[in-house]
């Protein structure tokens, strides 16, 4: 095929063409660029009006906003330390439960699934990710909490009444209690921390796995050996970002946690999170009080942001192909 | 955060199909959104009812449809509810929204003018009164019901409290069914040593104001909670809380050793056993649609017809019984909303008082309705 | 001992050297094995009970005239339909989609063929992943407090929650439909380039059709995700009992928030009713799901 020259005259056009100078370039381009600064602007925008409709009440209020446990707002008194506290443990819980199953499920698709497998528990877990929020609470409420009431006494009765863990699991237990919340968040962040531990997994190279097993290893040593030194920063992140996730949800934990907050080491007591005191009283909440819940918002915002941020800057300081592929 | 799932089936496939079969979708998409673009489009120009904000009030005239917008007490809205439906029959091109949500969410709407009317079983603070934007507000007795003081305790079929032992049972005082103070109320009764588990509201509400401003009153040094209000939060640790009187019906329905308090329409419906309670004369009444009226009839009405039947006197009243109103503001800005309104809630005070018995409810006395029938005529309508 | 030949795959490697593995060594990795099945195993428990439970009591109510009838004024009433609030998940959802979708998909084409790693579309980038950890609550309070309850008056309506949802899936979208882009080899690009074409006529008719389907199948998975949520409509949409098509003006409700409303009574007509668009919204989560999977699969080929 020749390719015959371009016609005389053209080189100025074809120049001005490349340098992107058109005018219909140009506009194409600021309004893609225009999109983009949209999220900056919104993100903007939310921490703005958040901050300033939450500072009357934390100047009211002052740093004991986050350390005070009293929030009362018939007395106009506003501390969120039990909230706060209700988001931390919950979340905790979740991801105490969830980081061993997610890492098994992660390392089962990738180590010892077949294609089909791997493809079908691909859905599976796709799946559980697309169950609304609003389900799992309707559905723990409705079903879980009242036989998961009578295991925690059980367990109060035999585990609970040991010294330490006494502290922890002694009763009298309540079906809507930290634990439950942290059961069913654990139960909606695993999907996630599972994709993401999966996508870190799959950038180990095969062969080096393969070296590993060609020189002796069971699984399990070519996994501690070859794949987990590796993929340390990408997995921390993968359970950053799983308990950011927890931390900012709201409904089935406001549906099962009791909502009465308090601040206490026992798991199977009632508690309340930010977003459920959020979801339960913003509806009807004047001046003071709406603008200390605005207070609480930005508090969670905060928290989840930095906990997203960490996640993100743990992936990229690590290696450069990790970033790509998690973020 | 990648969607896995994609990059898999798009790492393993690479190269994308014929363009043709991309433009096809992309078309595809484009007719969709049209078309969604239209439904939107074409709800918009076909209703011709208001908007949500009294505010904004569209004069189409006597005929045109007519929305009304309240929000508040989920206290009286199994009686809203059936006034509602029975009044749909009456007047046929209004349609009136009742939300729920509490007084407190009933006010702070109000006040913001974003309903048009609002359900409260508290009163407006006095520091509160200048916030409300369209001015001054009226109150409408509409009916009163007893707040029953509902448990679930297996083993306990029947169970009376004197005001004492529900402020200390409240309070976190006492906390199993066989304590001292509670077999002291019910001589004779065999209580099961379970723990007892109270539950209250997670939301801002009135009737937690009625019940705790009457734990106060008549519990007197048993009641270690602090003042009175729609959202009390000092609730001792061993506690659930529910949304709206639903919420805690529920969840005293769902909990053995719970006692939890709700509205008697609620109550009934949830089939939950009640305490009798003790009343000022000192007799032990169960919360029945006649105890409230009894509570009701001996009640003081004040100027803008608000009153407490809360501890009232009399030999067979019951003790905590709530009264509930519905607020507006006395001048309207929308002629066919005001109207639509004043209308709506002269049936209230009228035929739909016939409907309270059924619905769980104690009707106005003739004197309270009457008084509240007169202040009809103070709601301003503009002419035009 | 003489080795004649050494094993052809990793399997025959270590079924030769299982046997010569310390017990020890065997019993860790089976305890290994037995915790990635385990865990596999373990998280079917709730997807099962929890998705057969929904199916089970939601079939009860279900019915053409659960989809199309109103949701009875007096809610203890058995009876009605969950109609208002299907309509409302969908012009909620779609408005959200069209507003959320096409402005994502621009600024991923930002992000992939014009600002690339320039430090502007670095931050952007950032930006938008740091977005998409943002609850949902916290974008229905943004909405709630500019919008709804500003002094603008807007009051409640499904615009409102359509814009809390739109701000959820931005992000989603964008970061999906970037990587599609990424995808799309660039000898593609140069060959529009050589042919004379300008930017964006390279962009509009070659990398966008070629990314299409993943993108339409990431947008799809934001979809199923706004239409599952409920947070940011409870503070934005108000209620209502009967279908409401308008989004711009008037009270909303969703199937997520009645879900919610209803689940917190003890009733047995609320409860069923809650089942029953519990089971709906499952139904069209998942649908959308499936279509973003079967796109994304159907409409790409085998690398040759």
């Amino acid at each position: 095929m020749t390719i015959t020259a371009p016609p005389a005259g053209a080189g100025a056009r074809q120049q001005k063409r490349r340098l992107g100078d058109v005018w219909s370039d140009r506009v194409f381009r600021a309004v893609a660029l225009a999109a983009g600064l949209l999220v900056l602007l919104i993100l903007g925008l939310i921490t703005w009006v958040m901050l300033s409709k939450a500072w009357s009440a934390f100047k009211y209020q002052g740093p004991s906003f986050v350390t005070s446990q009293h929030w009362d707002p018939n007395s106009n008194s506003f501390g969120a330390f039990a909230y706060i506290f209700g988001t931390l443990v919950s979340s905790a819980i979740a991801l105490v439960i969830a980081v061993p199953l997610s890492l098994g499920i992660a390392l089962f698709v990738t180590e010892l699934a077949g294609k089909r497998l791997r493809t079908l528990v691909t859905y599976v877990i796709d799946l559980l990710a697309a169950i609304p929020s609003v389900v799992y609470g309707f559905w723990a409420l409705a079903v879980f909490t009242k036989p998961v009431q009578t295991f925690y006494t059980h367990v109060a009765d035999t585990i609970g009444k040991m010294p330490l863990l006494s502290r922890l699991f002694g009763g009298p237990a309540s079906g809507a209690s930290f634990m439950t919340a942290g059961l069913i968040l654990a139960v909606m962040i695993t999907p996630i921390v599972t994709s993401l531990s999966r996508e870190t997994l799959l950038t180990v190279p095969q062969e080096d796995k393969n070296a590993a097993l060609a020189m002796g290893a069971t699984r399990l040593e070519m996994l501690r050996v070859a794949v987990f030194p590796r993929v340390r920063s990408g997995l921390i992140a993968a359970f950053m970002l799983g308990l950011g996730r927890a931390m900012g949800e709201t409904i089935a934990v406001a549906l099962v946690i009791g909502s009465s907050a308090q601040v206490t080491s026992h798991l199977f007591r009632t508690g309340d999170t930010m977003a459920s005191n959020i979801a339960h009283n913003f509806g009807e909440a004047i001046d003071l009080h709406r603008s200390a819940l605005i207070g609480l918002g930005v508090v969670l915002f905060g928290i989840t942001i930095i906990v997203n941020v960490i996640a993100r800057v743990i992936i990229s300081r690590s290696n450069r192909s990790l970033w790509e592929v998690v973020r | 955060m990648r969607p896995s799932s994609l990059v898999d089936s798009s790492s393993e496939r690479g190269l994308p199909l014929s363009a043709s079969l991309s433009r096809r979708a992309l078309r595809a998409v484009a007719v969709i959104s049209v078309m969604a673009l239209g439904v939107a489009a074409c709800g918009s120009s076909s209703k011709k009812s208001s908007s949500s904000s009294s505010g904004s009030g569209n004069t189409s005239g006597s005929s045109g449809s007519v929305t009304l917008n309240g929000s508040g007490s989920t206290f009286q809205k199994n009686f809203n509810e059936a006034v509602i439906a029975a009044y749909k029959s009456k007047a046929p091109n209004v349609t009136i929204n009742y939300a729920g949500g509490g007084s407190g969410k009933g006010k702070t709407d109000l006040q913001t003018m974003t309903v048009d009317f609002a359900g409260t079983d508290s009163l407006i603070k006095t520091e509160d009164v200048g916030k409300y934007q369209g001015g001054k507000v009226l109150y409408f007795p509409t009916v009163a019901a007893p707040i029953t003081v509902s448990y679930n305790v297996s083993g306990l079929n029947s169970l009376k409290l004197s005001p004492e032992t529900l402020a200390a049972i409240f309070s976190g005082t006492i906390t199993k069914w066989n304590d001292s103070q509670i077999a002291a109320d019910n001589p004779g009764e065999t209580l099961p040593s379970t723990n007892i588990v109270i539950v209250h509201r997670a939301d801002a509400s009135g009737t937690t104001n009625n019940f705790t401003k009457y734990l106060s009153q008549a519990g007197g040094s048993s009641w270690k909670l602090g003042t009175p209000g729609d959202s009390l939060t000092t609730w001792p640790s061993s506690s659930q809380a529910g949304q709206g009187n639903a919420g805690v019906a529920q969840i005293v329905s769902q909990t053995n050793g719970a006692v939890g308090y709700v509205d008697y329409s609620d109550a009934v419906a949830a089939n939950l056993k009640f305490a009798s309670i003790k009343n000022k004369s000192g007799s032990f009444i169960a919360p029945t649609v006649e105890a409230a009226e009894a509570a009701v009839a001996g009640s003081t009405i004040a100027e803008d017809l608000t009153y407490s039947p809360l501890n009232a006197p009399g030999g067979t009243a019951y003790p905590i019984t709530s009264p509930t109103w519905i607020i507006l503001y006395q001048k309207q800005t929308s002629k066919s909303k005001g109207q639509a309104l004043k209308d709506f809630i002269t049936y209230v005070l009228g035929d739909g008082q016939s409907l309270a018995n059924q619905a769980k409810y104690a009707a106005l006395p003739a004197s309270l309705q009457q008084k509240a029938q007169a202040q009809l005529s103070q709601i301003q309508i503009p002419t035009s | 001992m003489t080795i004649t030949s050494p094993p052809a795959t990793p399997d025959d490697a270590t079924s030769i050297l299982r046997r010569s593995i310390s017990t020890r060594r065997r019993v860790k990795n089976g305890l290994a094995t037995a915790w990635m099945i385990g865990s596999l195993l373990i998280l079917l428990v709730p997807l099962l009970a929890i998705v057969l439970y929904v199916i089970r009591k939601g079939a009860h109510v279900m019915s053409w005239s659960f989809l199309t009838k109103d949701i009875p004024i007096v809610s203890q009433f058995p009876g009605g339909g969950m109609y208002p609030a299907i309509a409302g998940t969908i012009v909620i959802t779609g408005t959200a989609a069209l507003l959320a979708i096409p402005l994502g998909v621009l600024a991923a084409i930002y992000l992939n063929e014009y600002g690339k790693q320039h430090r502007v579309a670095r931050v952007i980038r950032f930006m938008a992943d740091v977005m998409t950890g943002v609850p949902s609550i916290v974008m229905g309070l943004f909405i709630a407090t500019i919008w709804v309850s500003s002094g603008l008056h807007l009051g409640y309506s499904g615009l409102a929650g359509a814009l809390a949802l739109a701000c959820l899936m931005l992000p989603i979208v964008i970061r999906s439909s970037e990587e599609m882009l990424k995808l799309v080899p660039d000898d593609l690009r140069q060959a529009s380039d050589a042919l004379g074409a300008r930017r964006w006529r390279t962009i509009l008719s070659v990398a966008l059709p070629a990314a299409l389907p993943g993108i339409v199948s990431g947008a799809m998975l934001a979809v199923a995700r706004a239409a599952g949520e409920t947070a940011p409509l409870l503070f934005t949409i108000g209620v209502i009992r009967t279908a409401n098509w308008n989004v711009l003006h008037g009270t909303n409700t969703a199937l997520s928030q009645e879900i919610w409303s209803n689940a917190q009574t003890p009733f047995p007509a609320q409860l069923n009713r809650a089942w029953g668009a519990a089971l709906t919204l499952i139904a069209i989560v998942f649908v959308c799901t499936v279509i973003a999977r079967v796109v994304a699969s159907r409409f790409t080929i085998a690398r040759q």
